[in-house]
């Protein structure tokens, strides 16, 4: 019997949740649908939230390998797709020099040998002198794969071109071989920062995700998965505050990456429960700002008391 | 089932969420995925395929609740006392019947049946709601039923009303108010709700003189999504310039590794420089108004612009630039205008005391701007100055708000300073400023 939909879903948060990866409903309906419709999910939202993390733990579950492309300004299809070994293409026609004369041995003028080279023509442009990057990789991948395009946003508008023709049709053309088609689809995450807006006609092939900052509930749930040696008092209270300070007005926001960064340094420092001077001092792990620190210094009596409540 | 998320896209549509075909047709590949069963999976799994920004997302989820939440409103009526099958035997026209037996979720489905026929999806304006009430109401047949009325009450003249036309009179009002309801809730989804896309139109071709002030803040945003536009396009083709020359030193240098021979190419591209612009200003009272659509417009492109400066006079010039750049931009306008503006226009003080200030930074990519009416009050021009600003810079744009049939009339001086203008434009309206910036920003760099 097939399960039905909300069932399956269900079975992608638990199985994340093995993984220690401790997502809303939202992310794992985002997932199965990705799955089962075989399309893209571009990842949107603050940094630090679990984007790439996303991909690494749906790579874990479907059990497949990851192939990660990290983006930046000036990445191209060389460096992203494929490139031909043209170091290897060289020294194999040093070495088969000799070889050629002997093929060209008694050609009589250009013409003729021209045709005999001809039907070697292809040997060099062949897959074994084809260097496959990470997005042809995860084409060709016999198992399937799960391919994460990181913050895409940093690359060039010519790069998002690119990736239309592999997220859509999964395919690339390479001129010299002919289109190449994906074996098995792979499950593809894009993550963004937004320091640039995406285009539309790459939004439009995609599933639109975006993760949120997380509620007290659920970021409880995070720390205990992925710190667990954590006494429940100070989780509270340590998700408490990292809330609070959401709500003030700063620079960069800490994240839940910095909320179990800044659980692990209690545990180290063998905090029992949060308290001013501690807070105080370990404010460096949850924020990467002076003038944040300064800002949130004087409000730290304030949290710690609210933390409590 | 497909009618239902047509109608849902076009809701979504009319809140300002950009909803492709294609996109419409993933939601409905999703929809045959998990069906209209599980409400919160729904809205879950449409939210990836439809609205692709936070702010789409946001207002994703309020149309999605208000249509998916067109429930029948529950009101009971008033008169439950009697038992309606005795009555109804007296009446003749199935409205009365059906008003009679009092069944609500019959009522409504006939509501949403009659409106369906009435094409209430057409409704476009909130003018529009009285015409479509009273369609559905005939629809439904309520001339025949007011007929009737009108013949119950005939036939007792003179004694009060009997029972049954009291109780179809109080049923007839409640289901009016009940219509009415309907139509102002598809009116929400269907029509255009905020008049935003005919308020737009008018406030691109309308003299940027005459905008009411209490509507600033709409322009604003409109302003700035000319704004984005216009970067958006710069931006991409500033991209294309990108083919430069062959670099044979790089080339030569980087094959070293396939012993000289040429396998990569290396190219130097030639970077295209973001303009530089200054622009000035008049903020005396006959042209202050459209100063302030101008800085709004110019301090819109930061993205596309490495550097603005700004300044405003009226009888004599200040640097605005830092105002524009920390505080609110709405704020920096009414504190600029307020400083500066007001006085009687010099501008001949003027271009002086912009000389003074910054003549060190004209250079050959710097783009002026001047904005104002040359309305001299008869003072000296001292077109020198402009001339001087004019060799330094790449070009000048003088943008007069005033109708071309205007210009050196009265103590307007237009053909004086226009001689050391690049290109002289003509800028009322909205409208008009995007098309100068489009052509600045196209030769500008």
């Amino acid at each position: 019997m097939t399960k039905g939909p909300a069932k399956k879903i269900e079975d992608i948060t638990k199985g994340f949740a093995k993984h220690n990866y401790i997502c809303s409903e939202q992310i794992s309906s985002a997932v199965y649908l990705a799955s089962e419709l075989e399309k893209p999910i571009l990842v949107e939202g603050p940094p630090g939230v679990g984007k790439t993390e996303l991909a690494n733990t749906a790579a874990l579950y479907f059990k497949k390998d990851l192939l990660r492309l990290q983006c930046y300004e000036g990445l191209d299809e060389t460096k992203a797709l494929y490139e031909w070994r043209y170091g290897k293409q060289l020294l194999y026609t040093q070495i088969l020099k000799e070889q050629m004369q002997e093929v060209l041995k008694g050609a009589k003028g250009l013409k003729d040998s021209l045709d005999r080279l001809m039907e070697f023509e292809d040997i060099f442009f062949s897959e074994s002198f084809l260097e496959a990057r990470p997005l042809l990789k995860a084409l060709t991948s016999n198992k399937g794969s799960v391919l994460l395009i990181d913050e895409v946003d940093k690359s060039d508008e010519e790069f998002e071109a690119l990736l239309l023709e592999i997220l859509s049709e999964f395919q690339v053309s390479i001129p010299e071989l002919g289109v190449k088609k994906a074996k098995i689809k792979p499950l593809v995450f894009l993550t963004s920062n937004n320091s640039r807006e995406i285009s539309d006609a790459l939004k439009r092939r995609c599933l639109h995700l975006y993760i949120p900052f997380p509620d007290a509930k659920l970021e409880r749930k995070i720390i205990r998965a992925r710190v667990p040696e954590i006494s429940k008092n100070l989780q509270v209270q340590l998700v408490n505050f990292v809330q609070g300070l959401r709500s003030l007005d700063l620079k960069k926001l800490p994240a839940i990456s910095e909320t179990i960064d800044w659980a692990k340094t209690l545990i180290l420092l063998n905090a029992k429960e949060l308290s001013e001077d501690l807070a105080k001092e370990t404010l460096n792990v949850l924020l990467k700002h002076q003038q944040d620190i300064e800002v949130v210094q004087k409000e730290v009596p304030r949290l710690v008391m609210a933390a409590d409540g | 089932m497909d009618r239902v998320l047509t109608d849902f896209v076009k809701t979504l549509r009319n809140a300002n969420i950009q909803v492709s075909p294609a996109e419409t047709l993933d939601a409905m590949e999703v929809i045959e995925k998990i069906g209209y069963d599980n409400r919160e999976l729904l809205k879950n799994t449409l939210s990836f395929t439809l609205p692709k920004t936070l702010e789409e997302k946001e207002k994703f989820d309020s149309c999605f609740e208000d249509f998916f939440n067109v429930q029948p409103l529950q009101k009971k009526g008033l008169f439950q006392t009697r038992e309606p099958s005795q009555l109804s035997g007296q009446v003749n026209s199935d409205l009365a019947h059906q008003l009679l037996e009092d069944n609500q979720a019959d009522i409504q489905l006939s509501i949403s049946k009659a409106a369906e026929k009435a094409e209430i999806r057409e409704i476009k304006y909130f003018t529009q709601r009285a015409v479509f009430s009273r369609r559905i109401l005939d629809i439904m047949g309520v001339g025949s039923l007011e007929e009737e009325l009108s013949h119950l009450g005939q036939l007792n003249e003179n004694e009060l009303p009997s029972d049954l036309e009291q109780q179809l009179r109080n049923q007839l009002t409640q289901l009016r108010e009940r219509v009415s309801d309907y139509v102002q809730q598809q009116f929400l989804l269907y029509g255009d709700v905020s008049g935003e896309r005919l308020r737009e139109q008018v406030f691109k071709t309308m003299n940027m003189g005459q905008i009411d002030r209490s509507y600033l803040h709409e322009v604003h945003s409109l302003v700035r999504k000319m704004a984005k536009k216009l970067s958006n396009l710069h931006s991409r083709r500033k991209k294309n310039f990108r083919r430069g020359k062959l670099d044979i030193r790089k080339t030569i240098r980087d094959n070293w590794v396939n012993e000289s021979i040429l396998f990569n190419l290396r190219w130097s591209y030639k970077k295209i420089d973001k303009p530089k612009i200054l622009v000035i200003c008049d903020v005396s009272g006959s042209v202050g108004a459209y100063a302030r659509f101008m800085l709004m417009f110019i301090f819109s492109l930061t993205e596309v612009v490495s550097k603005i400066r700004a300044f405003v006079f009226s009888s004599y010039l200040g640097e605005v630039t830092d105002e524009f750049k920390s505080s609110q931009l709405e704020e920096a306008i009414e504190s600029a205008l307020s400083k500066y503006g007001g006085g009687s226009t010099d501008y001949a003080h003027s271009f002086s005391d912009f000389l003074s200030l910054c003549l060190d930074d004209l250079d050959k990519k710097t783009t002026v701007i001047i904005l104002g009416d040359a309305r001299n009050n008869f003072g000296p021009d001292k077109a020198f100055l402009l001339k001087s600003v004019y060799e330094r810079s790449k070009q000048v744009y003088w943008l007069n708000p005033e109708g071309k049939f205007r210009w050196n009339t009265g103590d307007s001086i237009m053909n004086t300073y226009s001689a050391y203008c690049t290109k002289v434009f003509e800028c009322g309206t909205l409208e008009q400023l995007e098309r100068v910036i489009y052509k600045l920003l196209k030769t500008a760099a």
